[in-house]
């Protein structure tokens, strides 16, 4: 754990990253507004920082007049509710631990106020949920700042964001619902670290800009208030999915943990048509590569590559190293990007590969050219947030 | 009555509907029966614009039970015209051993020769197993003399929903109980003439790639959604009722809503299922958008969407409300300019858009992204063709040459 900077003009200042996390058992539904208590558990994978990350900065002094933020370079309203959430829950847990006497860092500076500036290493139009990353880094950040021990930090990213608690841990992370009604027990936990299953690989399939969507906190609440199949799903569906999903993780059953993945997603959405009015998600390019998986793995007879889709049109794809090459290869031949631009695949790099001619016939699928914009290849992260030396 | 000449020809023509249902049969409990796993209910729309007409001709000279198809000969092994046929011929037969007959049943142990057309093209994506289903099940029975309370279990075997276009108005389908499906049977909740203003239109959406056939795609549900039992078992009880309930009251806005979550509802499932069955497109998206659009602007349940297991659209609204959105359909949907009338059916009055409704709406028009608009109501059952010029086979039993 570094220390804060701390010079003549008492400015303290710390700078940590975040990852992202991608569920393969969705949160959809709150069962508590204000202490952001979902009505099912969920089950995440955190990716690599390297390709995905949001890095945040807070300083801390005497002199700063008013608590204030910038994201990705602009100034925002400070008085978000949920930016007051963390700043003060995060003050709160400091108090309390200055109060008993327990102080490993620089607690002084609870009382001031900070600056806090937070950047994404990703687009904000590639429409990967950065509320996770951000808050998550956030409350780490404030954290390491004030001294505030880890294990209370779920709750506090909760209420920044729902799915943040699980960017604070790597691997496979779990953000159990909880039963309490103060929501104490709705905590994120690692299930298995990353590198349990060190051949699992990840692909973000950026699809091409389109009209905005219907936003998560409200398209969510809509769900709960008016779709009938939605209770049945958290009450009886998702509890017994977390068990299955936690088995196949931990027996690194690749096949079985692609088809729960992609059973999910088709019923998150499945889900948002129930809602009153509908909500969809996924435009037609999404349903071409929801095909073309389903075509890709019925030609091997396996389940070797599967799909995710969370509030939006983007992919998220899971396969295993050995796949990877081929299966890049397949989305580039069926979603042949613009020859000029931008690389097409960025991260992790990947090999080329041949595709076999009775694959491209098998597939059967007409190309569609420029449907997806880039490919993020990543994996699966070595450790939770980082502390920048600064 | 049936011809009857001396070639010992007896032949009959009858006429039956399509229905749409409001709340949507998908699944079975019993595929040899075809008994549903919830119950449905369906408006039966007019005949005057969409039908099935089917002759059916019947002599002691025919070598073989034939049927023709929209002008094509079909394969008459077909399992559920199989079924349809023997059913028919079991429930004659007890008739005639009874002693029991106002018709010529002598001719049951004959072959029959049927021809059948729609006055709607196949590429409209409606449902014409429905209608002919009902339609064959009708006019063998007319020609047999098979009292009408058992067409529903027949019709039911040839395709699940045709048991609905037996009757007229509002129609609901039991699911039933017994593992026989004797009580799995259609019947009438409200005649046509009840609610008169009630107004459909059919939006034909620009043709695409096929879909996943409807048996197949509702049987694949049944196997892997986990959502669809509990859709099945307490959604759609209740929904039942309250439908009843409010077409009763002729109450649009909820039988509007209830229609619309139904719909979704079915597609949900249908995403649900493994693999997902994708059936509505970009313009089917773009409709329902439209449609909660037009609602909100003028705060209250105007008109509702319907989507079966395809891009079309089917629109319920009243009388009042009917030219002001086919005209929100016509800005927002331009058809192409010359080609066929983008209005088919009944006659729909012109209408002028505010610039208000125009600019809260908001949405950019989808140049030809719907072919046609079909504009109908609610109508009656099947009924008999009297006319003998309209018999579809002539004398010789073989389509007319104008078929």
């Amino acid at each position: 754990m570094n220390m804060p900077e701390n010079d003549k003009q008492s400015l303290s200042m710390v700078t940590c990253t975040a990852p992202v996390n991608i569920a393969v058992i969705k949160y959809w539904g709150k069962r508590d507004e204000d202490l952001i208590l979902p009505i099912n558990s969920s089950l995440s994978v955190t990716l690599h920082q390297d390709q995905l990350k949001t890095t945040t900065t807070v300083a801390c002094s005497r002199n700063f007049q008013q608590d204030r933020i910038w994201l990705n370079g602009k100034e925002e309203d400070i008085s978000n509710p949920r930016l007051q959430s963390c700043l003060q829950e995060i003050r709160r847990f400091s108090r309390k631990r200055r109060n008993t006497g327990d102080s490993t860092s620089d607690v002084s500076g609870v009382s001031h106020k900070v600056h806090i500036c937070s950047v994404n290493n990703f687009p904000t139009a590639a429409g990967l949920a950065s509320s996770a990353s951000g808050y998550a880094c956030l409350v780490y950040t404030l954290s390491q700042l004030f001294g505030v021990e880890s294990e209370q930090l779920s709750a506090v990213a909760r209420q920044g964001s729902g799915s943040a608690c699980r960017s604070l841990y790597g691997g496979f992370v779990q953000w159990k619902l909880g039963e309490q009604l103060d929501g104490k027990d709705s905590l994120a936990e690692q299930v298995e670290s990353e590198s349990y299953w060190p051949e699992l690989r990840v692909l973000t399939l950026v699809v091409s800009a389109e009209q905005k969507s219907v936003g998560s906190t409200s398209g969510m609440h809509a769900s709960v208030e008016t779709s009938q199949l939605l209770k049945y799903r958290a009450d009886v569906v998702v509890p017994s999915r977390m068990e299955e999903m936690i088995r196949v993780i931990r027996e690194r059953d690749f096949p079985a943990f692609g088809e729960l993945t992609m059973k999910d997603s088709n019923q998150f959405h499945a889900i948002c048509l129930d809602t009153y009015p509908p909500i969809f998600y996924l435009n037609n390019t999404s349903h071409r590569i929801i095909s073309l998986v389903h075509r890709y793995n019925q030609y091997y007879g396996e389940t070797r590559v599967a799909y995710t889709f969370d509030a939006g049109p983007n992919a998220v794809i899971y396969t295993l190293q050995d796949h990877l090459s081929e299966f890049v290869q397949v989305v580039r031949h069926f979603f042949p990007p613009e020859v000029s631009g931008e690389e097409f695949v960025k991260g992790l790099p990947v090999c080329s590969a041949d595709l076999s001619e009775e694959l491209k016939r098998d597939i059967n699928m007409e190309p569609t050219p420029k449907g997806i914009r880039y490919i993020i290849s990543t994996k699966v992260i070595r450790g939770q947030c980082h502390t920048e030396a600064v």
